[in-house]
C-alpha cells in the first residue's frame, strides 16, 4: 500500500539558490560585457528596447575527456557504414552555439535586458578614476539670472515700473498730493527713485552634448575595421548618453571629402578613393560653428580611421584638429588596425597626433574585438588596462 | 486532473498486487502530487525534500525551467528518490493512464534501489534525515561571521568538481591500518613474493577517493572538513545511480510495461499507455537512450534465460558488467550500435559497426561510455615532503580535456591548501598540470 499526498507548496525552495546564481550571472555580464556589445545596432534605440544578450554560463568544472575518444551511438534500422560522416565540428568552433548548450558543456544564457539596464551594467561599476571630474565635467554655461534691484546700473536695465513705484512712495512720504498741487508744481523723478534690474552671473551646468563620430570610409577601411569602430561607437554613445539629458549625434564620413551622413551609411558606405582626413574634421568644425555653440554644448569628437592619410593633408589635419580641441571636451582618435603585423612605415595619423596626445586628445588603437573595452576606458579615463 | 486521488489508490492496489505476484520487492512508496514549478524545484535538488543551498541548484533550476518553457524538453513524468520509504513525485497535470504507468515504473525503481548490490551502502533509511542535518549545519556555517556564504560556496564549488571521483567499481578503500595488517599477513604467508611496503608513503596504495583523502589528510577547519564530508557522502549516495542508469531505467521500464499488461486496462487507457511507453523507450538516433537499451536488454534476457536471470542481473550487476555479460552480437545489430569519433579534420565519422568484425569493439566502447565511464579515473599517489598532493590520471586511450583538467586541479588545490600536481597523458606524452 502506497501513500498519496499533495505536495506542500514550497515551489520556491530554490529561490535563494537562484538569487545567488543570478548574482553570479550578473557578475559575468559585467565582466564579459565588451564581448556582448559588439553586435548591437548603435543609436536611435530607445532605452526601453529589449535586447537578448548571450552570457556565458557559470561553469562548473570537472575532469572530462576531450574529443579524441571513441564514443558509442545507436541508429536501429538505419543503414550505416564505417567511415560514414555523421557530424562536422570543423566549423563554428569557439563561437556562440545556436543551442542553449553545446557538447562540451559550454553554456549560454540569453539574458534579456533593456539598453538602459545594459548601460547600467556597463558603466556603474566602471572604475575610472576622476572620469567624471576630468573629462565629463559639464562645461558651464554662464547665465544671467535676475537678482532683485539696485540703485545703480546701466540705462538699458532701468526698471520703469519699479522706479515709478519708488517715486510714488517718496511722494506719499512727502505728503505731496498732485490734486491739491498748485499750478506748475510737479513732483519730478529724482535720482534716488531710479531702480535698475540687477543680474547675477550664475553658472549653470550645460546638459546637452553632441557627439561627432567621424569615420574614414576610404578604400583601405575594410568591413572588419568598421565593425570594430561600430562597437566602439556603441559604447561611447551609451556612456555619454548616461551623463547628459540631451545627446545629439552627428555622423561624418570622409574619404577625399567630408560629409554628414545617417547612421546606416556611416557604417556601410565604402568608397574606393584615397583619404584626406582633414575634410572630415573640417565638416565637424563647420557644424560646430553653425549648430553647436561650445557655450551650450558639450562636444565630443571621435575619429575612427585606419591611420592612412595623404601626406599632403597632414598639415591641414593638424590645423583642423587644433580648432576642434579648442571647443571640444574630448577628441578621441581611434586607430583601427586588425592586421597588427603590417607596418609599412607610413606616417599614421596616430603618430601625427602623438605629440598632442594627453589632455583633451586621446589616441587609442583597436586591433580586435577584445581591445574595444580597453580602448574605451583608455579614452575616457586615461587608464591603461593591464592585460 | 481527470481523476481523483482515491482513484490513484485503487490503481496502486492493483499494481501492488501484480508486482508482488511477479516477485518484486520494494520499499514502501510515498507519492506526492506536484505541479510543474515545484517539480523543477524538486529536480534541482535531485528530488531531495530538504537539501543544503548552493547557487548551482539555482542554475540547474533555471536551465530546466528554460528548456521546459521553450518546449525543448519536457519534464520527467516522475522523480523517485532512493529512500526508505521511497519518495516519488507525480506531476499533477499528468493524465490518469500516465500516473498509472509511472506508479508501476516507480515500483521498478524502488525494487532496484532495494535489491541492487551497488546500493547497499547508500543507507536509504537515513538519507532524508542526513540531508536535513547537512543543510542545517551548512546553513550555520553560512551564518557564522567567521565563515560566511562566499567561503562556503567556494568549498562546495570545489567539492562538486571532484564529487564523483574515486568510487571505483570493485575498489574498496582501506585504512592505513588495514593495508598494513593485510601486508603483514601476506608477508607471513609468502615473504618472498611480497613486495616491501614503504611505510613512509602516504597513501600506502593508490587512493581513488580524493575528497575522502583530503578530509583525512589536509589541515582543515572543522566546518570545511564537514562540508567536504557532506559532499563526499552525497557523491557516494548518487554514484550507484550513475553506475546503473541503463539497468535501472531498463528495469523500471520493463516492469511498467509488464505490470500494465497484466492490469487489463480499458482501451481508452491502454492506447495512450502504449503510445507513452513507445515514446519513453524510443531510440535516440545518433545517441544512446538508456531506457531503450535497458528495456531491450531485460526483454531479451527474459526471452533467452527466463525471468530468474533478470532478477539475478538486477541484483549483482552494474551497467558495465551487465552490458559486457548480456549484450550479444544480435542485440548490437538490432540496436544499431556503432562507434564514432571526431577526426583531426573536425569531421565526425563512424569507426565501427555491429557486424561480425566490429560488434565486440562496439560493445566495449559502449561499456566505456555507460555507468559513469565518462568520468575519468583519477587517484592520489603521493604527498611529498613539501605537502604537494600528487594525482594521476588512469589513461585508457582518452585524453583529458586540459582546460577543464586545469580548472579542476585548481579546485583540488583549493581544498588541499597546498600545491597539487596531476600527471596524465596528452597526445601520447606524459603531461603534468601543477597548481
Amino acid at each position: 500500500m502506497s501513500v498519496f499526498k499533495e505536495h506542500k507548496t514550497n515551489a520556491d525552495r530554490v529561490a535563494s539558490d537562484r538569487r545567488r546564481h543570478n548574482s553570479k550571472i550578473e557578475k559575468a555580464i559585467r565582466e564579459g560585457i565588451h564581448n556582448i556589445v559588439a553586435d548591437e545596432s548603435i543609436i536611435g534605440q530607445s532605452g526601453k528596447k529589449k535586447f537578448r544578450i548571450p552570457v556565458r554560463g557559470i561553469k562548473e568544472h570537472k575532469f572530462v575527456y576531450g574529443d579524441n575518444g571513441e564514443r558509442a551511438g545507436s541508429a536501429p534500422g538505419k543503414d550505416i557504414q564505417r567511415g560514414q560522416k555523421v557530424g562536422d565540428n570543423s566549423k563554428g568552433k569557439g563561437g556562440k552555439p545556436d543551442k542553449a548548450s553545446n557538447e562540451k558543456g559550454e553554456e549560454w544564457y540569453d539574458v534579456e535586458m533593456t539598453l538602459d539596464e545594459l548601460a547600467q551594467y556597463l558603466f556603474d561599476d566602471l572604475e575610472l578614476p576622476d572620469l567624471q571630474k576630468k573629462q565629463l565635467t559639464n562645461i558651464s554655461n554662464d547665465k544671467l539670472k535676475r537678482s532683485g534691484y539696485r540703485t545703480d546700473g546701466i540705462q538699458p536695465r532701468l526698471d520703469r515700473k519699479k522706479t515709478a513705484i519708488m517715486r510714488i512712495k517718496r511722494m506719499k512720504a512727502s505728503e505731496f498730493v498732485p490734486e491739491e498741487a498748485e499750478e506748475g508744481e510737479t513732483f519730478p523723478f529724482h535720482e534716488e527713485d531710479l531702480r535698475y534690474r540687477h543680474f547675477k552671473l550664475k553658472q549653470e551646468p550645460c546638459t546637452s552634448a553632441v557627439i561627432f563620430f567621424v569615420m574614414d570610409v576610404s578604400g583601405s577601411m575594410t568591413q572588419d575595421k568598421k565593425f570594430l569602430a561600430r562597437s566602439f561607437c556603441f559604447l561611447m554613445y551609451q556612456f555619454i548618453r548616461t551623463k547628459y539629458e540631451n545627446v545629439e549625434v552627428v555622423f561624418v564620413t570622409h574619404d577625399m571629402e567630408g560629409r554628414i551622413v545617417d547612421e546606416e551609411s556611416f557604417f556601410t558606405v565604402a568608397t574606393s578613393g584615397g583619404t584626406c582626413a582633414s575634410t572630415g574634421l573640417q565638416v565637424v568644425n563647420e557644424t560646430i560653428e553653425s549648430r553647436f555653440h561650445p557655450s551650450s554644448w558639450n562636444i565630443y569628437v571621435f575619429h575612427n580611421s585606419d591611420g592612412d592619410n595623404f601626406d599632403s593633408d597632414n598639415g591641414d589635419y593638424l590645423k583642423e584638429h587644433a580648432e576642434i580641441v579648442d571647443s571640444a571636451q574630448l577628441f578621441g582618435y581611434v586607430e583601427l588596425e586588425p592586421d597588427r603585423s603590417f607596418d609599412y612605415g607610413d606616417i599614421k595619423l596616430s603618430r601625427l597626433l602623438a605629440p598632442r596626445a594627453g589632455g583633451k586628445t586621446r589616441c587609442v588603437k583597436i586591433c580586435d574585438k577584445s581591445d574595444v573595452w580597453g580602448a574605451f576606458k583608455e579614452i575616457l579615463g586615461g587608464v591603461k588596462e593591464t592585460p | 486532473m481527470d481523476y481523483r486521488l482515491d482513484e490513484l489508490g485503487d490503481w496502486d492496489d492493483r499494481i501492488v498486487e501484480v508486482a508482488k505476484k511477479f516477485g518484486l520487492d520494494w520499499f514502501d512508496i510515498e507519492y506526492e502530487l506536484i505541479d510543474s514549478t515545484s517539480m523543477i524545484g524538486a529536480m534541482a535538488f535531485h528530488g531531495m525534500p530538504v537539501h543544503f543551498n548552493h547557487w548551482s541548484y539555482g542554475k540547474s533550476y533555471e536551465r530546466t525551467r528554460h528548456s521546459y518553457d521553450a518546449g525543448v524538453e519536457g519534464l520527467p513524468y516522475e522523480l523517485i528518490i532512493n529512500a526508505n520509504p521511497s519518495l516519488a513525485y507525480l506531476m499533477r497535470e499528468n493524465p490518469l493512464y500516465l500516473q498509472v504507468l509511472i506508479m508501476a515504473h516507480c515500483v521498478g525503481h524502488s525494487d532496484f534501489f532495494k535489491n541492487n548490490r551497488q546500493f547497499r551502502d547508500t543507507r536509504p533509511d537515513t538519507i532524508i534525515g542526513r540531508s536535513r542535518a547537512a543543510k542545517k549545519r551548512i546553513q550555520s556555517y553560512v551564518e557564522n561571521v567567521h565563515v560566511g556564504i562566499d567561503k562556503v560556496e567556494e568549498v562546495i564549488d570545489s567539492c562538486h568538481a571532484v564529487q564523483f571521483q574515486g568510487l571505483q567499481p570493485g575498489w574498496i578503500r582501506r585504512t592505513r591500518k588495514e593495508i598494513i595488517s593485510a601486508h603483514i599477513d601476506e608477508k607471513e604467508r609468502d615473504s618472498e613474493h611480497t613486495a616491501d611496503l614503504d611505510f613512509d608513503k602516504n597513501p600506502l596504495e593508490p587512493d581513488y577517493d580524493i575528497l575522502g583523502f583530503i578530509a583525512e589528510n589536509a589541515k582543515l577547519p572543522e566546518w570545511k572538513k564537514d562540508i567536504i564530508e557532506v559532499c563526499r557522502d552525497e557523491g557516494q549516495y548518487f554514484w550507484p545511480q550513475i553506475q546503473t542508469k541503463v539497468m535501472n531505467e531498463g528495469w523500471a521500464s520493463y516492469w511498467h510495461y509488464t505490470i500494465l499488461h497484466e492490469l487489463n486496462l480499458p482501451t481508452e487507457l491502454h492506447v495512450p499507455f502504449i503510445k507513452s511507453h513507445n515514446q519513453v523507450i524510443r531510440p535516440h538516433v545518433g545517441g544512446l537512450n538508456p531506457y531503450h537499451i535497458g528495456f531491450e536488454m531485460f526483454r531479451r534476457i527474459k526471452e533467452r534465460h527466463g525471468i530468474e536471470e533478470c532478477f539475478l542481473a538486477r541484483e549483482v550487476h552494474r551497467d558495465t558488467s551487465f552490458i559486457h555479460q548480456y549484450l550479444t552480437r544480435e542485440d548490437c545489430e538490432d540496436l544499431g550500435l556503432f562507434t564514432f569519433s571526431e577526426k583531426s579534420s573536425g569531421a565526425v565519422t563512424i569507426d565501427d559497426i555491429s557486424d561480425d568484425d566490429g560488434w565486440k569493439h562496439v560493445r566495449d566502447i559502449l561499456v566505456r561510455n555507460v555507468g559513469g565511464g565518462s568520468i575519468p579515473v583519477i587517484f592520489v599517489t603521493d604527498v611529498s615532503k613539501a605537502n604537494t598532493l600528487s594525482l594521476e590520471h588512469e589513461h585508457d586511450g582518452r585524453d583529458l580535456l586540459s582546460s577543464e583538467a586545469l580548472e579542476t586541479v585548481k579546485h583540488v588545490a583549493a581544498l588541499w591548501g597546498n600545491p597539487v600536481s596531476l600527471q596524465s597523458i596528452v597526445n601520447g606524452k606524459t603531461h603534468y598540470i601543477n597548481v
